[in-house]
This record gives structure tokens, C-alpha cells and sequence, in this order.
């Protein structure tokens, strides 16, 4: 099998197993999840509704295969039931508002910690013993061990609250009527700073180690010697000899990085009261609204495993080995 | 006694790295803080002792929460439970990780496959917002739950490490040399392989630390956790739902906010200078100085003869 369809079964698997999770534990929730879930709709919801979760969760007659079955069905129809905190609002359509914010503030902040950790990484270890390589990893190291809850809280208060350079909340100007016009598009900019520097002050540190310790495992080959023989110029040798094969194994880290991005944005959101999945998940919580807590769940694993395949993919175009 | 072994290595450990001075001591700090926060506090972190909302004073060190409770005596009493926490979760993962890793990394072959694909699909989940939900269909956990499904979830990456450096050893001279004499595989493991990989598994545990710790406050802070045990991470959910930023009672927020980052931040720097034992071209400072010293005292050497 080629790499790529390895690769393929493989994720197809993690997301089974996902599923199968998510199928799981309403069955390990004590008491009736069904009831469970129609107490804390606390009346919003009639009667009728009951019969449609118990099929949407697979509670229907019948042993567990086939309750697993029609679990699995009701997933790959995308029929994720109505939400209970917005009744009758379908979670899918709920989630679709969501996404769009989120999957910004992700994209974003992961494009802006990848370049600038992967620049100073590589700066660093090329300049060893450098201001930037004394400094950087320390300091990093120190800012990267804060939770995400506290740096979104620590910026929150000094940016937003105390010098009010950005706004405190949502995803954009209530006032301002959605569109693509300029007002609203900066306006949306606008809010999205600061939640976008919490995801880098978090993210990015793990950039940087992993290009640098990368990189010094690099620069010590023979072919980097042979290249400095040549009389290559210092920033041809950084670039294209050492970091391009210094990247291999930070692709490989990427994973972790994005799950802790997605996660990071469940914390950020709420702080921020960012409109997206975060802060959906968040509220989920606080309704016990736990179909749309699986589906947000959901999302952020596709999410994930969508990014690592992306990631799998850059792989192979960085090694040509992979390659058959 | 200063010639020990031990000693020596400590020294060595220290000697130039600013980093792991700094890390040890706040790490030290905070740990005998926490262990001695009912001698340091003269309140008892549960008792209101003054008005809401009061701001740092003389009597009041790091002012009151809104229930009027002593910021200063619950930032050191939580710290105690957010601590074991962070210690436990990392001793469930330590031992898992090393048992897996090293088992597949030593047998290979059947079990290495089954081993590592299991962790592969592990690794590929995110790992927080899985505690999330389990957390949330568990009900209101408890620390020592959270400690549990932590330390059960997180093994995967240190797995692999450890997987990865046991196959470099493996077929080593002295590992090939006890089992031509017929030593017990376990013995192989634990008494042949596992000393070799210390430094990889102690960064490990600590980078697991780190990770346990913002797993436990994030978890809390989101009122996941149990509201009725103060920790760090309780602290700031209590201080979240009071508001405490926009009501102007900073300290409220700022405090257990500043501990976590304080202990975090001085666990990772000792992490780095560990990573440091077991690679040491990572080193920097001090040791890229007397490098560079050493090279040009050759290089004047060979100019002359």
C-alpha cells in the first residue's frame, strides 16, 4: 500500500474510534441519559423530541450492534439531532455558524507561530551561543508552560480591559451589519487580535524547540561541512541544506500542535467570549447540552485529523523518499 | 564527599546554566510553599476573615476573594492539591509510557506493531478536549479523577520517545552480551535498558507535569472540576464566575493565574536543561563560551608550531 492510503486507513480508524467514544459514554453516564438530557432541556423541549434522541444516541430496541449501527448511520447522514440549549435549532446548523471563527483563529495563528518559530528556531541554532540562542529557548520554555487559560486571561486583562487597545468581546461589531464591506471585514480583524496572539504566545514555543533541536542534529552532518567547503553562503546553507531537512521531523510533531491549538481555542473563546466552537463547547457544557458537546468533539478531531493529513502529505513533498 | 559521584554530577548539572538554578529554585520554592501552607498562613483558606473584594494589604497579603476568603492562604493550600495532581498524573504516565515503550521497542515485531499503533491513534486525538468530555459525562470530577483520566490519556508521546531511544540501545554491545548470558528479559529491561533512558524519562515526567497542570486548571476553570476543593484551578473558576477582572479585583484573578505560570514556567526550564543530559549539543551559554575559548586557545597553538 502507498503511504498515502496507509495513511488514509489509518485516520479512517482514529475516527471510528472517535465515533465509538462518542457512542460509548451516554452508556457510561449513570442513570438515563435520554432523561438526563431531557431534565436539563428543563422543559423546553416536547414530549415527541424524546423518541428522536433516543434513535439519534442509538437507543433504539434491539442488542448493541445494531444500536451501534444505526449510531454510525445517523453520524455519516449528518443528523446530529437538535440542540438542547437552542431547541429546535439542529446542532449541525449551529456548528455551521461556529466553524467559520474558529477555523480563522486557528488558520491564523497557526500560519503566524509555524513562521516566526520556525524563523527564530533556525536563527538560533545557526547562530549558536547568540543572544537569540541563550534567550529565546528560556524564555520561551517559561512562556509556553503557562496555561491557556491564564495568558488568554493575562492579555485579556492588559490589552483589552486596563489599555483598551482591543475590544473585550465577540468576533465582531454587534452594531455593524455582517458583510463584505470594509467596516465590517476590519472590524472583525479588529476583535480577532488578541485572541489570535494567546493561540501564538501558546503555540509557538513548540515551534521553536522542535526547529532547533532539529536543527542542530542537522548541522552537525557531513554534507553541511561539504556545503560550507563549497563556499555557499551562509544563508543558502541555513535555508536550504539544514532547515529543509531539520523540517522532517517538526511536520511529525505537528499533531500535537494542533490538537493543543484547537484546545487552546476552547479557553481563548471563552475568555474573549470569541463567537466559535470554543465558546459553543463551553456553553454546552454549562447546559449540559451533551449532543452538541459530541459534536463539537467531532469537529475538533476531524479538524485535527484533516490537519495531520495535510501534514502527511507535506511530508512526502519534503521527502522524496516516501515517494514510489 | 564532595568527590561522590552524585555530588559531582549535581555540580556539572548546574555549573553555567542559569536556567536550571532558576527552575530548581522555583520549583523548590513553590513545593515547600505549598507543603508548609498551614505554618506560612495564618488563615484557614476556607474561613472568611475580612469584606469581599479587598485589595493586598499588610493584614491581607494578596487581599480576599469575594466570599472575603484569604487569596494568600488559598493560593498555598490550593497549590498543595494542584501539586499532587500534577505528580500523580505524571507517575500513571511515566510508568505506562516506559512499560509500552520499552516493551515495544524491545520485542519489536508483533508487539511493537500492536503497541504502536494503539499509541499512534492515541496521539493523533487531542488530548484536552477529550479530558473535556470525559470529564463532562463523568459529572463534577474530583482531583483525584482528574489526576486518574490524565494520567490514563496522556502516555502516548513519551511512549514513542522512549520506544524510539530503547531500539537504539537494543542491539548495543552490552544488551546482546547479557542475553547471550541468558539473563531474564525483564531483568533486561528494567536493570539493562531502563538506566540508560533515565534522562529522557525524568524530561518526560516533567513535561508531563507541565501538561497535567494546565490540563487540571484548564479543566477547572471551564467548571468541570469540583468547585468545593480549592486549587489553582478552582481559584480561577471562582474568580471567572465572580468577574473578578471587571469588577477591578485584579488580585483575585491575577494570583492562582501567576502560580500556575510560575511553577509551569520553572518546571519547564528545568526540563530544558534536562533534555540538555541526554542531548547535549542542545547546551548553550556558558558551554558555547568555554567551547569557543578551548578553540581559539588551539587554534593559536597550531598557529605557532
Amino acid at each position: 500500500m502507498s503511504f498515502v492510503a496507509r495513511r488514509f486507513v489509518f485516520y479512517f480508524v482514529a475516527i471510528m474510534v472517535a465515533i465509538t467514544f462518542n457512542f460509548i459514554m451516554p452508556r457510561l453516564m449513570p442513570g438515563d441519559p435520554v432523561a438526563a438530557i431531557f431534565a436539563s432541556a428543563q422543559g423546553r423541549m416536547p414530549l415527541e423530541t424524546l423518541q428522536a434522541y433516543k434513535e439519534m444516541l442509538g437507543f433504539v430496541d434491539g442488542p448493541l450492534w445494531v444500536q451501534y449501527f444505526r449510531y454510525l448511520k445517523s453520524i455519516f447522514t449528518w443528523d446530529l439531532g437538535p440542540t438542547i440549549m437552542l431547541y429546535p435549532l439542529p446542532v449541525t446548523e449551529l456548528l455551521a455558524v461556529k466553524v467559520p471563527w474558529t477555523f480563522g483563529l486557528a488558520g491564523m495563528s497557526t500560519l503566524i507561530s509555524v513562521t516566526i518559530g520556525l524563523l527564530i528556531g533556525t536563527y538560533a541554532s545557526y547562530h549558536r551561543g547568540g543572544l537569540t540562542d541563550r534567550f529565546m529557548p528560556g524564555f520561551w520554555a517559561f512562556v509556553s508552560a503557562m496555561p491557556q487559560p491564564v495568558t488568554a486571561l493575562f492579555v485579556f486583562f492588559l490589552l483589552a480591559l486596563s489599555w483598551k487597545w482591543f475590544p473585550l468581546s465577540y468576533g465582531a461589531n454587534p452594531d455593524l451589519e455582517p458583510g463584505w464591506t470594509l467596516g465590517y471585514i476590519s472590524s472583525v480583524l479588529h476583535h480577532s487580535v488578541l485572541p489570535i496572539l494567546c493561540m501564538v504566545l501558546g503555540g509557538i514555543g513548540a515551534w521553536i524547540f522542535n526547529m532547533r533541536n532539529a536543527m542542530i542534529n542537522v548541522l552537525g552532518e557531513d554534507y553541511i561541512t561539504m556545503a560550507k567547503a563549497k563556499g555557499l553562503s551562509n544563508r543558502r546553507i541555513m535555508t536550504h541544506y539544514a532547515a529543509r531537512n531539520a523540517l522532517l521531523p517538526v511536520v511529525t510533531a505537528v499533531s500535537m500542535q494542533v490538537g493543543f491549538v484547537m484546545a487552546g481555542a476552547i479557553f481563548i473563546e471563552t475568555v474573549f467570549n470569541y463567537p466559535g466552537v470554543g465558546l459553543l463547547l463551553f456553553k454546552a457544557l454549562g447546559a449540559r447540552d451533551y449532543p452538541t458537546m459530541q459534536a463539537c468533539f467531532l469537529l475538533i478531531v476531524v479538524f485535527v485529523l484533516v490537519a495531520n493529513f495535510i501534514a502527511d502529505l507535506l511530508y512526502l513533498w519534503l521527502d522524496p523518499r516516501l515517494r514510489n | 564527599m564532595l568527590n561522590h559521584p552524585v555530588i559531582k554530577f549535581i555540580r556539572r548539572f548546574y555549573r553555567g546554566n542559569t536556567a536550571a538554578v532558576l527552575g530548581s529554585l522555583i520549583v523548590a520554592t513553590v513545593i515547600i510553599m505549598s507543603m508548609c501552607a498551614s505554618l506560612i498562613a495564618e488563615n484557614e483558606p476556607n474561613k472568611r476573615v475580612a469584606r469581599g473584594h479587598q485589595p493586598p494589604s499588610t493584614e491581607l497579603l494578596l487581599g480576599s476573594t469575594r466570599s472575603g476568603k484569604d487569596v494568600f492562604s488559598q493560593v498555598l493550600h490550593g497549590g498543595r492539591i494542584s501539586l499532587l495532581v500534577a505528580f500523580g498524573a505524571a507517575t500513571i504516565t511515566t510508568i505506562i509510557a516506559v512499560v509500552v515503550g520499552i516493551s515495544a521497542g524491545y520485542f519489536g515485531g508483533r508487539v511493537d506493531e500492536f503497541l504502536m499503533s494503539f499509541t499512534n491513534i492515541i496521539l493523533v486525538f487531542p488530548q484536552l478536549p477529550l479530558l473535556i468530555i470525559l470529564a463532562a459525562f463523568l459529572g463534577q470530577v474530583g482531583p483525584l479523577v482528574i489526576t486518574l483520566i490524565i494520567g490514563l490519556s496522556s502516555w502516548a508521546w513519551g511512549a514513542r520517545v522512549i520506544r524510539s531511544q530503547t531500539m537504539a540501545i537494543r542491539n548495543k554491545e552490552f544488551i546482546l552480551a547479557a542475553e547471550v548470558m541468558g539473563e531474564s528479559k525483564w531483568r533486561i529491561i528494567f536493570v539493562e535498558i531502563l538506566p540508560n533512558l533515565i534522562s529522557i524519562v525524568v524530561g518526560g515526567a516533567m513535561g508531563t507535569c507541565i501538561y497535567a497542570l494546565m490540563a487540571e486548571a484548564g479543566l477547572e476553570f471551564l467548571g468541570l472540576g469540583d468547585p468545593t476543593i480549592i486549587t489553582w484551578g478552582t481559584m480561577l473558576f471562582w474568580a471567572q464566575s465572580n468577574a473578578a477582572f471587571v469588577v477591578g479585583a485584579w488580585w483575585d484573578m491575577v494570583v492562582p493565574g501567576a502560580a500556575i505560570a510560575i511553577f509551569g514556567g520553572g518546571l519547564a526550564l528545568l526540563n530544558m536543561s534536562i533534555d540538555q543530559i541526554s542531548n547535549p549539543k542542545l547546551k548553550t551559554g556558558a558551554y558555547i563560551k568555554t567551547w569557543r575559548r578551548m578553540k581559539a586557545k588551539v587554534d593559536m597553538q597550531r598557529a605557532q608550531s
